[in-house]
Protein backbone atom coordinates (compact mmCIF):
# COMPACT_ATOMS: atom_id res chain seq x y z
CA UNK A 1 0.00 0.00 0.00
CA UNK A 2 0.73 3.50 -0.74
CA UNK A 3 -1.41 5.49 1.61
CA UNK A 4 -3.01 4.20 4.80
CA UNK A 5 -6.21 5.56 6.44
CA UNK A 6 -5.04 5.51 10.23
CA UNK A 7 -6.90 7.20 13.61
CA UNK A 8 -4.11 8.71 16.05
CA UNK A 9 -4.92 10.47 19.04
CA UNK A 10 -2.70 13.78 19.56
CA UNK A 11 -3.39 15.15 23.03
CA UNK A 12 -6.67 13.07 23.38
CA UNK A 13 -7.78 14.02 20.46
CA UNK A 14 -8.93 11.37 18.02
CA UNK A 15 -8.39 12.77 14.35
CA UNK A 16 -8.95 10.23 11.25
CA UNK A 17 -6.33 10.46 8.46
CA UNK A 18 -4.93 9.05 5.19
CA UNK A 19 -0.92 9.08 5.15
CA UNK A 20 0.97 8.57 2.49
CA UNK A 21 3.43 5.69 4.19
CA UNK A 22 6.59 6.68 3.50
CA UNK A 23 5.48 9.94 6.06
CA UNK A 24 6.95 9.95 9.89
CA UNK A 25 5.12 10.95 12.65
CA UNK A 26 7.53 14.00 13.47
CA UNK A 27 5.77 15.78 9.31
CA UNK A 28 2.06 14.44 10.18
CA UNK A 29 2.36 16.48 13.30
CA UNK A 30 3.72 19.57 11.86
CA UNK A 31 2.80 19.27 8.54
CA UNK A 32 -0.63 17.82 8.15
CA UNK A 33 -2.07 18.46 11.99
CA UNK A 34 -0.57 21.74 12.03
CA UNK A 35 0.93 20.89 15.43
CA UNK A 36 4.64 22.71 15.43
CA UNK A 37 5.33 22.00 19.07
CA UNK A 38 7.39 18.89 18.48
CA UNK A 39 10.66 20.44 16.41
CA UNK A 40 12.44 18.49 13.99
CA UNK A 41 16.18 18.36 14.85
CA UNK A 42 18.47 15.38 12.88
CA UNK A 43 16.08 13.38 11.47
CA UNK A 44 18.41 10.34 12.33
CA UNK A 45 17.66 9.54 15.99
CA UNK A 46 20.56 11.12 17.27
CA UNK A 47 19.51 14.51 18.83
CA UNK A 48 15.72 13.49 20.38
CA UNK A 49 14.16 16.85 19.65
CA UNK A 50 11.21 15.40 18.35
CA UNK A 51 10.80 13.19 21.36
CA UNK A 52 6.97 12.26 22.23
CA UNK A 53 5.35 10.11 24.76
CA UNK A 54 3.65 6.99 23.01
CA UNK A 55 0.64 5.62 25.53
CA UNK A 56 1.22 7.67 28.12
CA UNK A 57 4.50 6.54 29.16
CA UNK A 58 7.36 5.26 26.71
CA UNK A 59 9.81 8.03 25.09
CA UNK A 60 9.69 7.67 21.37
CA UNK A 61 11.33 9.84 18.29
CA UNK A 62 8.81 11.29 15.89
CA UNK A 63 11.12 11.53 13.19
CA UNK A 64 12.07 7.46 12.90
CA UNK A 65 8.22 6.27 13.34
CA UNK A 66 5.59 5.79 10.35
CA UNK A 67 2.94 7.40 11.04
CA UNK A 68 0.96 4.66 9.09
CA UNK A 69 2.24 1.96 11.79
CA UNK A 70 0.65 4.64 14.47
CA UNK A 71 -2.85 3.71 14.27
CA UNK A 72 -4.69 3.61 17.10
CA UNK A 73 -1.68 4.86 18.79
CA UNK A 74 -2.31 7.54 21.59
CA UNK A 75 0.87 10.25 21.18
CA UNK A 76 1.26 12.92 23.65
CA UNK A 77 3.35 16.09 22.68
CA UNK A 78 4.36 18.82 24.75
CA UNK A 79 1.50 20.85 23.82
CA UNK A 80 -0.59 18.51 25.79
CA UNK A 81 0.98 18.31 29.16
CA UNK A 82 -0.80 21.51 30.13
CA UNK A 83 -4.29 20.93 32.43
CA UNK A 84 -6.90 23.84 31.82
CA UNK A 85 -4.27 26.79 31.56
CA UNK A 86 -1.98 25.34 34.01
CA UNK A 87 1.49 24.46 33.05
CA UNK A 88 2.97 20.45 34.04
CA UNK A 89 5.41 20.87 36.89
CA UNK A 90 8.11 19.93 34.62
CA UNK A 91 7.53 22.58 32.30
CA UNK A 92 7.09 25.12 35.35
CA UNK A 93 10.09 23.61 36.53
CA UNK A 94 12.06 23.99 33.37
CA UNK A 95 11.20 28.10 33.49
CA UNK A 96 11.27 28.65 37.59
CA UNK A 97 15.18 27.15 37.19
CA UNK A 98 15.81 28.91 33.69
CA UNK A 99 16.62 25.71 31.92
CA UNK A 100 16.20 26.89 28.52
CA UNK A 101 17.77 29.25 26.85
CA UNK A 102 17.13 29.42 22.95
CA UNK A 103 14.73 26.69 23.24
CA UNK A 104 14.44 24.35 20.73
CA UNK A 105 15.52 21.23 22.67
CA UNK A 106 12.70 22.14 25.24
CA UNK A 107 9.80 20.30 23.52
CA UNK A 108 11.92 16.95 23.52
CA UNK A 109 13.32 17.44 26.37
CA UNK A 110 10.33 18.01 28.54
CA UNK A 111 8.75 14.84 26.85
CA UNK A 112 11.36 13.33 28.00
CA UNK A 113 11.50 14.51 31.82
CA UNK A 114 7.82 13.63 32.15
CA UNK A 115 9.27 9.95 31.20
CA UNK A 116 11.90 9.77 33.51
CA UNK A 117 9.98 10.79 36.54
CA UNK A 118 7.16 8.82 35.59
CA UNK A 119 9.62 5.82 36.03
CA UNK A 120 11.63 6.81 38.66
CA UNK A 121 10.09 10.23 41.02
CA UNK A 122 13.27 11.07 42.73
CA UNK A 123 16.16 10.46 40.40
CA UNK A 124 19.61 11.06 40.97
CA UNK A 125 21.37 13.71 38.87
CA UNK A 126 23.51 10.44 37.49
CA UNK A 127 20.57 8.54 36.60
CA UNK A 128 19.16 12.08 34.99
CA UNK A 129 21.95 12.08 33.11
CA UNK A 130 21.98 8.64 31.80
CA UNK A 131 18.78 8.82 30.75
CA UNK A 132 18.83 12.40 29.08
CA UNK A 133 21.59 10.94 26.86
CA UNK A 134 19.68 10.85 23.98
CA UNK A 135 18.29 14.74 23.75
CA UNK A 136 20.69 17.29 23.08
CA UNK A 137 20.82 20.53 23.98
CA UNK A 138 23.67 23.30 22.90
CA UNK A 139 23.30 25.74 24.78
CA UNK A 140 22.66 25.25 28.69
CA UNK A 141 25.05 22.74 29.49
CA UNK A 142 22.35 20.74 31.12
CA UNK A 143 23.19 21.71 34.74
CA UNK A 144 19.64 23.75 35.06
CA UNK A 145 17.81 21.12 32.95
CA UNK A 146 19.20 18.24 35.80
CA UNK A 147 18.12 20.49 38.36
CA UNK A 148 14.38 21.59 36.64
CA UNK A 149 13.93 17.62 36.42
CA UNK A 150 14.68 16.79 40.60
CA UNK A 151 12.91 20.31 41.49
CA UNK A 152 9.73 19.01 39.58
CA UNK A 153 10.20 15.61 40.68
CA UNK A 154 9.76 17.19 44.34
CA UNK A 155 6.70 19.00 43.12
CA UNK A 156 5.06 16.05 41.72
CA UNK A 157 5.59 14.17 44.80
CA UNK A 158 4.18 17.08 46.90
CA UNK A 159 0.90 17.08 45.55
CA UNK A 160 0.34 13.66 45.64
CA UNK B 1 18.03 12.27 -0.06
CA UNK B 2 16.91 14.02 3.16
CA UNK B 3 16.78 13.14 6.89
CA UNK B 4 13.31 14.92 6.78
CA UNK B 5 11.63 12.86 4.02
CA UNK B 6 11.49 9.01 3.63
CA UNK B 7 11.81 7.92 -0.11
CA UNK B 8 8.76 6.32 -1.38
CA UNK B 9 8.03 2.45 -1.16
CA UNK B 10 5.21 0.30 -0.87
CA UNK B 11 4.32 -0.66 2.61
CA UNK B 12 3.38 -4.00 3.64
CA UNK B 13 2.23 -5.01 7.00
CA UNK B 14 1.03 -8.32 7.80
CA UNK B 15 -0.76 -9.26 10.41
CA UNK B 16 0.26 -12.65 11.37
CA UNK B 17 3.65 -14.99 10.80
CA UNK B 18 1.85 -17.10 7.88
CA UNK B 19 1.16 -13.53 6.08
CA UNK B 20 4.49 -12.19 6.56
CA UNK B 21 5.65 -15.74 5.10
CA UNK B 22 3.33 -15.18 2.15
CA UNK B 23 4.56 -11.76 1.19
CA UNK B 24 8.20 -12.47 1.81
CA UNK B 25 7.65 -15.56 -0.72
CA UNK B 26 6.35 -13.10 -3.00
CA UNK B 27 8.96 -10.23 -2.96
CA UNK B 28 11.84 -11.56 -1.35
CA UNK B 29 14.67 -9.18 -2.09
CA UNK B 30 12.53 -5.92 -3.02
CA UNK B 31 11.08 -6.19 0.11
CA UNK B 32 13.37 -4.78 3.38
CA UNK B 33 12.07 -6.11 6.65
CA UNK B 34 11.52 -3.53 9.45
CA UNK B 35 11.27 -4.08 13.25
CA UNK B 36 12.17 -1.07 15.22
CA UNK B 37 12.91 0.73 12.04
CA UNK B 38 15.80 2.78 14.22
CA UNK B 39 18.25 1.92 11.35
CA UNK B 40 16.40 1.13 8.65
CA UNK B 41 14.89 4.35 8.22
CA UNK B 42 17.56 6.25 9.25
CA UNK B 43 19.52 4.29 6.05
CA UNK B 44 16.49 4.73 3.55
CA UNK B 45 16.72 8.46 4.68
CA UNK B 46 20.55 8.28 3.37
CA UNK B 47 19.25 7.01 0.34
CA UNK B 48 18.77 3.31 0.30
CA UNK B 49 16.10 2.50 -2.05
CA UNK B 50 13.56 -0.69 -1.57
CA UNK B 51 10.72 -1.04 -3.54
CA UNK B 52 8.93 -2.73 -0.25
CA UNK B 53 9.39 -2.53 3.17
CA UNK B 54 7.83 -5.07 5.17
CA UNK B 55 7.20 -3.99 8.79
CA UNK B 56 6.41 -6.66 11.78
CA UNK B 57 4.69 -4.54 13.68
CA UNK B 58 1.20 -5.57 13.43
CA UNK B 59 2.42 -9.05 13.82
CA UNK B 60 1.60 -10.63 16.78
CA UNK B 61 3.20 -12.14 19.53
CA UNK B 62 6.97 -11.31 18.67
CA UNK B 63 7.86 -9.39 21.19
CA UNK B 64 8.73 -11.16 24.20
CA UNK B 65 12.28 -12.07 26.41
CA UNK B 66 11.65 -15.54 27.71
CA UNK B 67 14.03 -17.39 30.32
CA UNK B 68 13.39 -20.57 31.46
CA UNK B 69 16.77 -22.50 33.68
CA UNK B 70 16.76 -25.32 31.28
CA UNK B 71 15.84 -23.59 27.94
CA UNK B 72 17.64 -20.97 27.95
CA UNK B 73 16.78 -17.29 26.65
CA UNK B 74 14.26 -16.81 23.75
CA UNK B 75 14.38 -13.08 22.02
CA UNK B 76 11.30 -12.61 19.80
CA UNK B 77 11.78 -10.58 16.55
CA UNK B 78 9.98 -7.29 18.30
CA UNK B 79 11.61 -7.30 21.23
CA UNK B 80 13.44 -4.07 22.10
CA UNK B 81 17.09 -3.05 23.83
CA UNK B 82 14.47 -1.55 26.39
CA UNK B 83 12.88 -5.06 27.46
CA UNK B 84 15.87 -6.55 27.65
CA UNK B 85 17.36 -3.41 30.21
CA UNK B 86 14.44 -4.37 32.38
CA UNK B 87 14.79 -7.54 32.58
CA UNK B 88 16.68 -9.04 35.54
CA UNK B 89 16.92 -12.41 34.11
CA UNK B 90 18.79 -11.44 31.57
CA UNK B 91 21.07 -9.28 33.88
CA UNK B 92 21.77 -12.09 35.84
CA UNK B 93 22.02 -15.01 33.59
CA UNK B 94 23.34 -13.36 30.46
CA UNK B 95 25.45 -9.55 31.80
CA UNK B 96 27.36 -9.16 28.52
CA UNK B 97 24.12 -9.22 26.09
CA UNK B 98 22.08 -6.56 29.05
CA UNK B 99 25.35 -4.85 29.60
CA UNK B 100 25.60 -4.10 25.69
CA UNK B 101 21.75 -3.16 25.55
CA UNK B 102 22.28 -0.93 28.19
CA UNK B 103 24.34 1.67 26.37
CA UNK B 104 23.34 0.88 22.65
CA UNK B 105 21.73 4.19 21.44
CA UNK B 106 19.50 5.96 23.15
CA UNK B 107 16.71 5.68 25.90
CA UNK B 108 14.60 6.86 23.08
CA UNK B 109 15.88 3.98 19.96
CA UNK B 110 15.93 2.10 22.82
CA UNK B 111 12.75 1.79 22.86
CA UNK B 112 12.46 1.20 19.36
CA UNK B 113 15.69 -0.85 18.19
CA UNK B 114 15.49 -4.86 18.67
CA UNK B 115 17.80 -7.21 19.48
CA UNK B 116 17.10 -9.67 16.35
CA UNK B 117 17.49 -6.29 14.20
CA UNK B 118 20.97 -5.39 15.55
CA UNK B 119 22.15 -9.20 14.76
CA UNK B 120 20.28 -9.12 11.15
CA UNK B 121 21.71 -5.81 10.23
CA UNK B 122 25.24 -7.60 10.63
CA UNK B 123 27.64 -4.63 11.13
CA UNK B 124 30.61 -5.49 12.93
CA UNK B 125 29.82 -2.42 15.01
CA UNK B 126 26.58 -4.10 16.84
CA UNK B 127 26.77 -3.64 20.53
CA UNK B 128 24.49 -6.91 20.46
CA UNK B 129 26.21 -8.69 18.12
CA UNK B 130 29.13 -8.86 19.96
CA UNK B 131 27.23 -9.88 23.05
CA UNK B 132 25.51 -12.43 20.94
CA UNK B 133 28.24 -14.06 19.43
CA UNK B 134 29.96 -14.24 22.65
CA UNK B 135 27.19 -16.03 24.58
CA UNK B 136 26.61 -18.42 21.73
CA UNK B 137 22.89 -19.14 19.95
CA UNK B 138 20.85 -19.70 17.56
CA UNK B 139 19.14 -17.10 15.07
CA UNK B 140 15.44 -18.86 14.34
CA UNK B 141 14.26 -18.56 10.56
CA UNK B 142 10.83 -18.96 9.24
CA UNK B 143 10.33 -19.58 5.70
CA UNK B 144 7.45 -21.09 3.43
CA UNK B 145 8.92 -24.20 4.23
CA UNK B 146 9.12 -23.63 8.40
CA UNK B 147 12.03 -22.97 10.48
CA UNK B 148 15.63 -23.41 10.46
CA UNK B 149 17.67 -22.71 12.86
CA UNK B 150 21.44 -21.11 11.82
CA UNK B 151 24.24 -20.96 14.83
CA UNK B 152 25.11 -17.35 15.26
CA UNK B 153 29.28 -18.72 14.92
CA UNK B 154 27.75 -19.17 11.02
CA UNK B 155 25.17 -16.63 11.09
CA UNK B 156 27.06 -13.49 9.48
CA UNK B 157 28.64 -14.68 6.33
CA UNK B 158 30.40 -11.05 5.38
CA UNK B 159 30.02 -7.34 5.40
CA UNK B 160 26.51 -6.32 6.39
CA UNK B 161 25.08 -10.37 5.05
CA UNK B 162 23.45 -13.15 6.40
CA UNK B 163 22.89 -16.40 6.43
CA UNK B 164 19.18 -15.06 6.17
CA UNK B 165 17.46 -15.88 2.36
CA UNK B 166 15.68 -13.21 0.77
CA UNK B 167 11.90 -15.60 1.55
CA UNK B 168 12.54 -15.61 5.18
CA UNK B 169 12.05 -13.85 8.29
CA UNK B 170 14.16 -13.74 11.39
CA UNK B 171 11.57 -14.89 14.01
CA UNK B 172 14.14 -15.43 17.26
CA UNK B 173 17.32 -15.40 18.44
CA UNK B 174 18.28 -18.06 21.29
CA UNK B 175 20.85 -19.03 23.59
CA UNK B 176 21.09 -21.62 25.80
CA UNK B 177 21.48 -21.94 29.43
CA UNK B 178 24.48 -21.77 30.72
CA UNK B 179 26.34 -21.18 34.12
CA UNK B 180 29.11 -19.53 32.66
CA UNK B 181 30.11 -15.67 33.49
CA UNK B 182 29.98 -12.71 30.51
CA UNK B 183 30.98 -9.31 30.26
CA UNK B 184 30.78 -6.70 27.64
CA UNK B 185 33.17 -3.57 27.06
CA UNK B 186 32.92 -1.35 24.51
CA UNK B 187 35.20 2.02 23.51
CA UNK B 188 33.08 5.19 21.79
CA UNK B 189 34.30 9.09 21.59
CA UNK B 190 31.00 9.86 23.60
CA UNK B 191 28.38 7.92 25.07
CA UNK B 192 25.70 7.99 22.33
CA UNK B 193 28.26 6.77 19.74
CA UNK B 194 28.72 3.67 17.14
CA UNK B 195 31.25 1.59 18.71
CA UNK B 196 34.87 2.31 17.88
CA UNK B 197 35.67 -0.98 19.41
CA UNK B 198 33.60 -3.45 21.47
CA UNK B 199 34.14 -7.25 23.02
CA UNK B 200 32.51 -9.66 25.35
CA UNK B 201 33.59 -12.50 26.64
CA UNK B 202 31.94 -15.72 27.93
CA UNK B 203 33.91 -18.06 30.65
CA UNK B 204 32.85 -21.81 31.86
CA UNK B 205 34.67 -21.89 34.74
CA UNK B 206 35.49 -24.67 37.35
CA UNK B 207 36.59 -22.65 40.51
CA UNK B 208 39.47 -20.45 39.49
CA UNK B 209 39.58 -22.47 36.34
CA UNK B 210 38.56 -22.04 32.75
CA UNK B 211 36.79 -24.81 30.95
CA UNK B 212 35.82 -23.08 27.94
CA UNK B 213 35.81 -19.50 26.68
CA UNK B 214 34.27 -18.02 23.93
CA UNK B 215 35.89 -14.02 23.10
CA UNK B 216 34.35 -12.01 20.63
CA UNK B 217 35.29 -8.92 19.41
CA UNK B 218 33.87 -6.36 16.78
CA UNK B 219 35.14 -3.23 14.55
CA UNK B 220 38.02 -5.14 13.83
CA UNK B 221 37.02 -7.10 10.59
CA UNK B 222 34.12 -6.87 8.22
CA UNK B 223 31.71 -8.87 10.71
CA UNK B 224 32.05 -9.34 14.55
CA UNK B 225 34.21 -12.10 14.76
CA UNK B 226 35.92 -14.69 17.37
CA UNK B 227 39.22 -14.60 18.70
CA UNK B 228 39.96 -18.37 18.66
CA UNK B 229 43.81 -18.35 19.79
CA UNK B 230 42.96 -16.31 22.71
CA UNK B 231 40.33 -18.70 23.58
CA UNK B 232 42.32 -21.82 23.36
CA UNK B 233 44.81 -19.81 25.37
CA UNK B 234 42.46 -19.42 28.40
CA UNK B 235 41.72 -23.13 28.28
CA UNK B 236 41.96 -25.17 31.59
CA UNK B 237 43.95 -22.15 32.82
CA UNK B 238 43.27 -20.35 36.08
CA UNK B 239 43.59 -16.25 34.64
CA UNK B 240 45.87 -15.22 36.16
CA UNK B 241 48.14 -11.51 35.10
CA UNK B 242 50.15 -13.95 32.62
CA UNK B 243 47.93 -15.32 31.01
CA UNK B 244 45.54 -12.34 30.48
CA UNK B 245 49.23 -11.08 28.69
CA UNK B 246 48.91 -14.04 26.44
CA UNK B 247 45.23 -13.15 25.63
CA UNK B 248 45.89 -9.50 24.82
CA UNK B 249 49.11 -10.60 22.61
CA UNK B 250 47.39 -13.31 20.69
CA UNK B 251 43.94 -10.77 20.08
CA UNK B 252 46.13 -8.15 19.05
CA UNK B 253 47.63 -10.27 16.36
CA UNK B 254 44.65 -12.37 15.28
CA UNK B 255 42.68 -8.64 14.44
CA UNK B 256 42.47 -7.38 10.87
CA UNK B 257 40.91 -3.71 11.04
CA UNK B 258 40.53 -1.06 9.15
CA UNK B 259 41.02 3.13 9.37
CA UNK B 260 37.59 4.82 9.01
CA UNK B 261 35.58 7.30 10.42
CA UNK B 262 35.77 6.43 14.15
CA UNK B 263 38.79 5.06 14.83
CA UNK B 264 42.03 3.84 12.96
CA UNK B 265 43.42 0.57 12.07
CA UNK B 266 47.13 1.12 13.66
CA UNK B 267 44.90 2.49 17.27
CA UNK B 268 42.07 -0.60 16.80
CA UNK B 269 44.99 -3.51 16.93
CA UNK B 270 46.75 -1.61 19.47
CA UNK B 271 43.74 -1.37 22.40
CA UNK B 272 42.00 -4.66 21.38
CA UNK B 273 44.04 -6.77 23.39
CA UNK B 274 44.00 -4.37 26.26
CA UNK B 275 40.15 -4.05 25.64
CA UNK B 276 39.65 -7.98 25.97
CA UNK B 277 41.62 -8.51 28.73
CA UNK B 278 39.90 -5.86 30.38
CA UNK B 279 36.50 -7.92 29.27
CA UNK B 280 37.67 -10.82 30.56
CA UNK B 281 38.36 -9.13 34.15
CA UNK B 282 35.50 -7.49 34.07
CA UNK B 283 33.27 -11.36 33.93
CA UNK B 284 35.39 -12.39 36.25
CA UNK B 285 34.99 -9.94 39.22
Amino acid sequence: MKTRSITIHVNGEAYNLNVAVNRTLLQVLREDLGMPDTKYGCGTGECGACTVLLDGGRSILACLSLAALMDGARITTVAGLEVEGSLHPVQEAFVKEGAIQCGYCTPGMVMKSVSILAKNPHPTEEEIRRELEGNICRCTGYVKIVQAIQKAGDAMASTC
Amino acid sequence: MSSRILPEFDLLVPQSIPEAVEMLTKYQSKAAVMAGGTDLLVLMKAGLKSEYVLSLAEVPGLDYVIYDPVAGLRIGAMATLAQIVESGSVKEHYPALWQSAVVNGTPQTRNKATVVGNILRASPAGDCCVAALALGGKVVLQGAAGTREVDIDHFWVAYRTTARQAFEFAVEYRIPANAGKSAFKRMTRADQDLSKLNAAAWLNMSGNVCERARLAIGCVAPTTVRMKQAEEILKGKEITEGVLKEVEEAVKSEVTPIDDVRSSAWYRKEVSGILMRRTIQKACA
